[in-house]
């Protein structure tokens, strides 16, 4: 190991490395992180910088101790299991989530939150690693700040969203996580955009996102209507929710329930999966035991005594 | 129909003869009431068995000689007939018991071991190839489930369970001697006398430690059983069958 | 990702005051999917022996029915019923059979084994899925959830319960470790076993 011998050498390829990570911090980054720039000017400077390993190839360094496929083991976990959802209808946009955090099999934490409050019109919702989510679903929010502040007018959603999807894709393959929902009532009305760490973003009416996705699909999917109103709205959210948390290992405990509207983001609720199981809205559990007791021939109502 | 010598059924395979005999086992049966005398009795606390041993020629170092053998730390068998046969048999009976060990972390219950052994001997009745075992036994031994129990099992593969037995040369007046002494209450000590003294008539020659073989199951106290439970101090239950030492045997004839 | 994991599941036994209890969660799953909240783990075996199979669904199966035959056999070649330490030893030889290619299964053992003077004494074993014996005086954890059962029942296990005590610490003890394991749940199950009668309840849990 002469890592250290590396680590001041001025020639080699580790010494290129540190020459060139000095560069970058010079003239920050290419204009290749936002594409057009977008009106943003001399923003550039405003991006933050990150040590990277001292290696010969930092990604790859990052993927061997963070990607769990390859070695179970490996020290660094990003949380995988989730459910999110959002979806635009005529009253506005309803972002629902659950708040379960695994590591590996163990359920870290069951008081999660999973949705960010970019600002008081924007909301995006956290699946993948929690702190890419966090850190860079915050910095957006700074941005969109100094947008309005430059622009005397709020960001418009596609835009927050397409800030976003141009930053982690400057970011490619050095091993960003996130899977989001950037949802807001802009100009044109409700919005949601999905921006994932591949560089995905798409335009959409309704879309979930993480290990529970399909479960809650499948309900938002048959109950999914325009001109629901807010409170079947806000119930189909949260039932969503609720099927994902039953049928997926790794969501569940909790859903956050929030609503936006022409003013601004509201936080609805916060409901615990397993009391909506047992007694649901109305005292009739979600729970398909607790629907078909006594109802199924399985399980047959008790003979009434004559 | 057999004839005297058995005829046409009394060769290679066992097969029945016309009136439903199986010769070759009778034959064998024979050879048995040939060997010499061992007797089983079983005592209210503990069974003895005992046999007559005899060597051929004086030249016979007969300290080599075994005819109690132990199976495993609960059970030993003695026998009367042909003493390959009976070797073969131990050394079967001694990795069934093995076996049961490794299967269930205990030694077998005597009725297990013994039907065991009598499937042994009833394959050869059944085999094609082989000839019955020519051996009777006389299995004693104790377990949690049963006590302590006495077995005898005859070269047909048929056994049962009895309170005093004989087998071998001198068995009928054996019998009928221990049929007089026998009575369900009496002591192991007394139960070995009694043994000693059946073996004593029709001995041929003198009875010394040298020429009879003792073994004797021990019913363990309820203190022993406790104490073997939790594994005691060598971490292994007592055993419960042993063979007596020669000083043993030559203080028992000395009474 | 372990094989434990691909169905999920996980079972406890504990020692109490002259009686034993095992509990088990109830979800069969397919690895993040779960498909039912009433997949049942322990079986009697005896009148006073109860076995927890948690691991594989298939093996779960496989291993019931393989014991039930050497029970059975058993029971008819011995003329009584079998003692849960013999048992033990049968459930380790069996799995070590497959040395080299295993059963998925972590089986725990609870009963009431008779001592030499006639009464009963409380006892509970487990063998990894080769069939290592660990005979506990306290508790024996196995499944997915294991390491987080160890964690709880340390807490809470003492000696000496009383059967309705007991009941409440094991109760307490399964409900809140599968709740921390994402593979485990789904509803809960309890034995609690003194010398004349079982006790069998079935709790709610969460449903996530």
């Amino acid at each position: 190991m002469n890592s250290f011998a590396d680590r001041f050498a001025i020639t080699g390829p580790i010494a290129e490395l540190r020459k060139a990570q000095a560069n970058v911090e010079d003239d920050e980054f290419s204009d290749a992180a936002w594409g057009s720039e977008a009106g943003f000017g001399s923003l550039a400077k405003g991006i933050p910088t990150f040590t990277v390993p001292n290696v010969p190839d930092p990604s790859s360094f990052l993927r061997l101790h963070t990607d769990d496929h390859a070695d179970p083991n490996c020290r660094i976990k990003i949380q995988h299991g989730t459910t999110t959802l959002a979806f635009r209808f005529q009253g506005g946009v309803i972002v629902a989530v659950d708040s379960r955090a695994t590591a590996g099999s163990y359920v870290a934490s069951g008081t999660v939150k999973k949705v960010i409050e970019i600002n008081p019109y924007l909301l995006g919702t956290m699946a993948g690693g929690a702190a890419d989510c966090q850190f860079w679903e915050t910095y957006l929010g700074m941005h969109c700040r100094l947008h309005e502040l430059r622009n005397r007018e709020r960001i418009s959603v596609s835009a927050a969203s397409k800030y976003l999807s141009n930053l982690v894709y400057s970011y490619k393959g050095m091993g960003l996580s996130m899977g989001t929902m950037i949802c807001g009532w802009d100009k044109t009305g409700p919005a949601v955009f999905y921006v994932d760490s591949d560089g995905t973003r798409l335009k959409g009416d309704l879309f979930s996102v993480g290990s529970g996705s399909t479960f809650a699909y499948g309900v938002l999917d048959q109950g999914y209507r325009w001109d629901l109103s807010d409170e079947e709205a806000q119930e189909l959210g949260r039932r969503s929710i609720y099927a994902a948390g039953h049928r997926d290992a790794f969501s569940g405990n909790t859903c956050n329930l929030y609503h936006v509207k022409e003013d601004g983001w509201r936080f609805i609720g916060n409901y615990d999966l397993s009391q909506m199981h047992y007694e649901g809205p109305s005292g009739t559990g979600y729970g398909y035991d607790i629907r078909v007791e006594g109802r199924s021939s399985a399980d047959a109502p008790p003979a009434t005594a004559a | 129909m057999a004839s005297a010598d058995g005829g046409a059924y009394s060769y290679s395979l066992t097969v029945f003869s016309p009136s439903g005999k199986l010769v070759q086992i009778e034959h064998a049966l024979a050879a048995v009431s040939q060997g010499t005398t061992s007797l089983g009795i079983k005592a209210s606390n503990g069974i003895v068995i005992a046999t007559e041993k005899k060597s051929p020629s004086i030249l016979v170092d007969d300290s080599m000689l075994e005819k109690v053998a132990v199976v495993c730390p609960n059970i030993g068998i003695v026998y009367s007939g042909m003493g390959p046969d009976f070797r073969v048999l131990i050394t079967k009976a001694r990795k069934s018991a093995q076996a049961y060990w490794k299967m269930y972390g205990e030694y077998p219950p005597t009725r297990v071991l013994t039907q065991e052994v009598a499937n042994v001997m009833q394959q050869a009745t059944q085999s094609g190839g082989v000839r019955p075992y020519g051996v009777s036994l006389l299995v004693a031994g104790w377990d949690n489930h049963r006590g302590p129990t006495l077995y005898q099992v005859d070269p047909s593969g048929s056994f049962w369970a009895w309170k005093a037995s004989a087998i071998g040369k001198n068995m009928v007046n054996a019998k009928t001697f221990l049929e007089k002494r026998y009575n369900d209450d009496i002591s192991l000590e007394d139960a070995i006398h009694t043994a000693l003294l059946t073996l004593k008539e029709g001995f041929e020659g003198q009875m010394t430690e040298k020429t009879i073989e003792i073994g004797v199951v021990t019913v363990p106290t309820p203190a022993e059983l406790e104490a073997g439970h939790s594994g005691a101090a060598t971490g292994r239950p007592k055993p419960t069958f042993r063979k007596l030492t020669e000083e043993e045997i030559r203080d028992y004839l000395a009474l | 990702m372990s094989i434990m994991e691909y169905n999920g599941g996980s079972v406890i036994a504990m020692v109490g005051k002259d009686c034993v209890a095992i509990a088990s969660d109830l979800r069969l799953g397919n690895q993040a999917l779960g498909i039912s909240s009433n997949f049942q783990k322990i079986f009697p075996v005896t009148d006073r022996i109860y076995l927890g199979l948690p691991g594989l669904a298939t093996d779960v199966t496989t291993l019931r029915e393989l014991f039930r035959y050497r029970v059975n056999m058993y029971t008819i070649k011995e003329e009584r019923d079998i003692e849960p330490e013999t048992f033990a030893h049968l459930v380790s030889s069996t799995l070590y059979e497959r040395r080299f290619g295993p059963f998925f299964i972590e089986p725990v053992m609870a009963g009431m084994s008779k001592t030499p003077s006639g009464g009963y004494k409380p006892f509970i074993a487990a063998t990894d899925l080769i069939g290592c014996l660990n005979f506990a005086k306290d508790f024996v954890v196995a499944g997915t959830a294991s390491s987080k059962l160890y964690g709880v029942a340390e807490g809470l296990w003492e000696p000496d319960l009383e059967p309705e005590d007991l009941f409440e610490t094991i109760s307490q003890t399964m409900l809140n470790a599968v709740d921390r394991d994402a593979y485990s749940g789904w509803g809960v199950i309890v034995h609690v076993m003194t010398k004349d009668k079982v006790i069998t309840r079935t709790l709610k849990g969460r449903m996530d």
